[in-house]
């Protein structure tokens, strides 16, 4: 702006008082003069700051002796010295459409591609990093304070089935890379009826219920086996490292909208939750139809007692099942019956070795 | 000396007196923000997270310029680089208890416990910030309340921190204990947070002049006891619905599904309502200086905001977000009015308020923003 004379209308405010007095600001020579109500002011263009564009809005001009000048947003207001020139940057991307919806795109390809590929395979990393022992702590406190409560009583499951299942179960597991971490306990539960877990730690959990349900070993044996796909595949961890990588990507995507809408923000993150569930399930069934092949069984054994189950509880699918955290029961027995005809169908990522 | 007094005669007191308006507006557009809020997304999620003290800093500025009184908008003027301190701290905090949360539950009495001993400090400290970097025609805000100002405040009578001990000796397993914390925690709600508003609002001044506040705890009260009707209203309109008005042939899940609509409308009613009618209380007994508020939301106007933004934000999958934050601006601007009773020229902060002198602080050592 050298040599022109160039004038902003604008408003003056002193500091002191919050008081606004119409103004202009005029550059001659990098000399700017203020002219207000008051004396006019004088300073070196050099020595003034504009605040940063954001939008359309007025832009502030800082002046040397604590004053301040406002006027709306020119582009002439670039050629003096500003404030943060990071800023700058960032608002020169905000005032492009092009750039907006490269962002749109870039966005959902990143979520995407990050909630399918890199949120798992980056969890199942970290987890294999982090020692089981961590976990441990928390699994015995379940197991006592589910012991305590009403939810689990001692097992009625006579003496001779239980040593038998236990060396079975033994015989399951012992080959694994987390054989030492294993321990299976029989519990009486009216609440869940036919039911086995894998606890935090190694610790498997089968309901009498599920065992008298079975009308084989090579059942029970079945639904232990996909019981120690969780725990050999670290499920527990990497569910609490999605579990919270989502809520926290949720939190961040939805942070606008969090005090607009309670409801936005939960929603998405308890659908992502339940579809990571959902592909646990499927990954320790496949675990499980390997580690029966390499152990002479046939998958089928999983099928029938999935079917013997499915028609004692009477569940359909329904409406909800996105919401679920386990995959549709006849597509898990689909599954099973594929990998009993043919012992190599199933998910190659997954190996039992 | 027989002449008669020479000077104007004195203005009728009156005249003075006399509330003057300063016309408040919202120039907010959905288009601007959009890509403001569009960019700053994907170069905090490129960034994994790191930018996002760049973007809070971006956005606050959109909505404080976009807000103007008397054709002079709000300024911003917070950096980003004290911001991401603070929001390393706080993912420091999150993490020892998340993991204690997840995996050593033993620990997690003595993490609250110590998250009890910070939380003054993180709540004087976020408001100083906040009003420092707050300014308005050229002058910021102060917040003066420190550490033992705000402990008082939030553990009034003991109720915060009983509920904190009492999860460290595990009260809480004891069904009566947990039941009678919960009531007494309700009715104690309403006085505890008007207290907490009284402790922001008087400890913020602007230009010389402090807050003064005169909203009552009881009146905080009859609010929240309007919504628990809400609450309970919703919610025996949804057990009818699920257990009288849907034939059992159409199967559980469908029941479930259609009672959660009333019990969730309820739920955001009586949320509604009382965030307009808490909003309206405090602005409505605040006055700064010769400034006084006048906050007119209603729980109607707020709920259907709340279920349209809702609605619009989840068939859009988000992108509409910018669109629901603006449209809530534009709601509560158009429900604020703001009043000058005398002279604005009695507002006078000195030269310490000017924002340069804002600025000026940047070197103290514990310049950090720890509200998200």
């Amino acid at each position: 702006m050298n040599g022109h004379a160039l004038t902003f209308q604008g408003y003056y405010y002193n500091g002191r008082q919050p008081l606004r007095h119409s103004a202009t600001l005029q550059f001659v020579y990098g000399e700017a003069t203020l002219t207000w109500d008051g004396e006019p002011l004088h300073y070196a263009a050099s020595n003034l700051l504009v605040s940063p564009r954001v939008g359309r809005a007025d832009r502030f001009i800082a002046l040397p002796d604590g004053g301040q000048f406002q006027c709306p947003d020119m582009p002439a207001l670039d050629a003096l010295p500003q404030d943060s020139q990071t800023e700058g940057a960032v608002a020169w991307l905000e005032q492009r459409v092009g750039v907006a919806l490269a962002s749109v795109v870039l966005i959902a390809a990143l979520l995407s591609g990050g909630y399918e590929f890199g949120l798992p395979v980056a969890a199942r990393h970290v987890a294999a990093e982090i020692p089981m022992e961590t976990e441990q702590a928390l699994g015995d406190e379940s197991l006592v304070w589910l012991d305590d409560s009403d939810w689990f009583k001692p097992s009625g499951l006579d003496q001779a089935t239980r040593d038998r299942l236990l060396r079975k179960f033994a015989e399951l597991s012992v080959d694994l890379p987390h054989a030492q971490y294993y321990r299976l306990e029989f519990r009486e539960s009216g609440y869940v009826g036919a039911n086995a877990f894998a606890m935090p730690g190694g610790t498997i959990v089968i309901t009498d219920a599920m065992v008298k349900l079975a009308e084989t070993d090579e059942e029970v044996l079945a639904v232990l086996a996909h019981e120690i796909g969780h725990v050999e595949l670290r499920h527990v961890m990497r569910q609490v490292l999605q579990g919270s990588a989502v809520a926290v990507a949720a939190a961040t995507l939805a942070g606008d909208a969090a005090t607009l809408s309670a409801a936005v923000t939960g929603l998405p993150a308890v659908l992502a939750q339940a579809k990571y569930s959902r592909d646990f399930e499927t990954e320790a069934d496949d675990f499980a139809f390997q580690l029966l092949h390499k152990h002479a069984m046939s998958p089928e054994a999983f099928a029938t007692v999935m079917e013997r189950l499915e028609s004692k509880c009477g569940c359909k699918p329904g409406v909800l099942d996105f919401l679920s955290t386990h995959p549709v029961t006849s597509e898990r027995i689909k599954r099973a019956r594929a990998a009993a005809q043919d012992p190599a169908s199933h998910d190659h990522r997954v190996s039992v070795e | 000396m027989t002449e008669p007094d020479a000077s104007p005669p004195v203005m009728p007191a009156d005249e003075g007196l006399q509330p003057q308006e300063m016309l408040l507006e919202f120039r907010g557009s959905v288009r601007e923000y959009f890509r403001i809020w569009i960019v700053n997304l994907c170069l905090t999620l490129l960034t994994l997270g790191v930018f996002s003290a760049w973007a809070k800093v971006r956005k606050k500025r959109y909505f404080y310029s976009s807000i103007t009184i008397d054709k002079t908008p709000f300024q911003y003027l917070a950096e980003p680089l004290p911001i991401l301190k603070g929001r390393i701290i706080a993912v420091v905090l999150f993490a020892v208890y998340w993991f204690s949360s997840s995996f050593y539950l033993p620990a997690l009495p003595w993490v609250l416990g110590a998250g009890m001993i910070i939380a003054p400090w993180v709540l004087s400290r976020s408001a100083a910030f906040n009003a420092r970097y707050s300014a308005f025609r050229n002058m910021t805000f102060q917040f003066r309340g420190n550490y033992l100002g705000a402990a008082q405040t939030i553990y009034w009578l003991g109720l915060v921190p009983l509920l904190v001990v009492g999860t460290m000796f595990q009260w809480w397993g004891n069904f009566q204990a947990a039941g009678f914390a919960f009531l007494a925690f309700y009715f104690a709600f309403p006085w505890w947070l008007s207290r907490l508003k009284d402790f922001m609002v008087r400890y913020t001044a602007y230009g010389g002049a402090r807050g003064r506040y005169s909203a009552r705890g009881g009146q905080f009260f009859r609010v929240y006891f309007v919504a628990g009707l809400i609450v309970i209203g919703g919610g025996i309109v949804a057990s009818l619905v699920m257990f009288k008005l849907i034939p059992d042939a159409m199967g559980s899940q469908w029941s479930v599904l259609l009672a959660s609509v009333p019990a969730y409308l309820g739920y955001m009613l009586a949320y509604a309502y009382i965030q307009a009618n808490v909003s309206n209380l405090v602005w409505n007994h605040t006055q700064l200086g010769p400034l006084g508020f006048r906050s007119t939301l209603t729980g109607g106007g707020m709920a259907k905001l709340y279920v349209t933004n809702a609605l619009g934000i989840l068939a859009s999958l988000g992108l509409l977000i910018p669109w629901a934050v603006m449209r809530t601006l534009q709601y509560r601007a158009d429900n604020m009015r703001v009043l000058v009773e005398g002279d604005l020229a009695a507002l006078n902060g000195g030269s310490v308020s000017a924002v340069q002198a804002a600025g000026a602080e940047l070197g103290e050592m514990f310049d950090l923003d720890l509200s998200l």
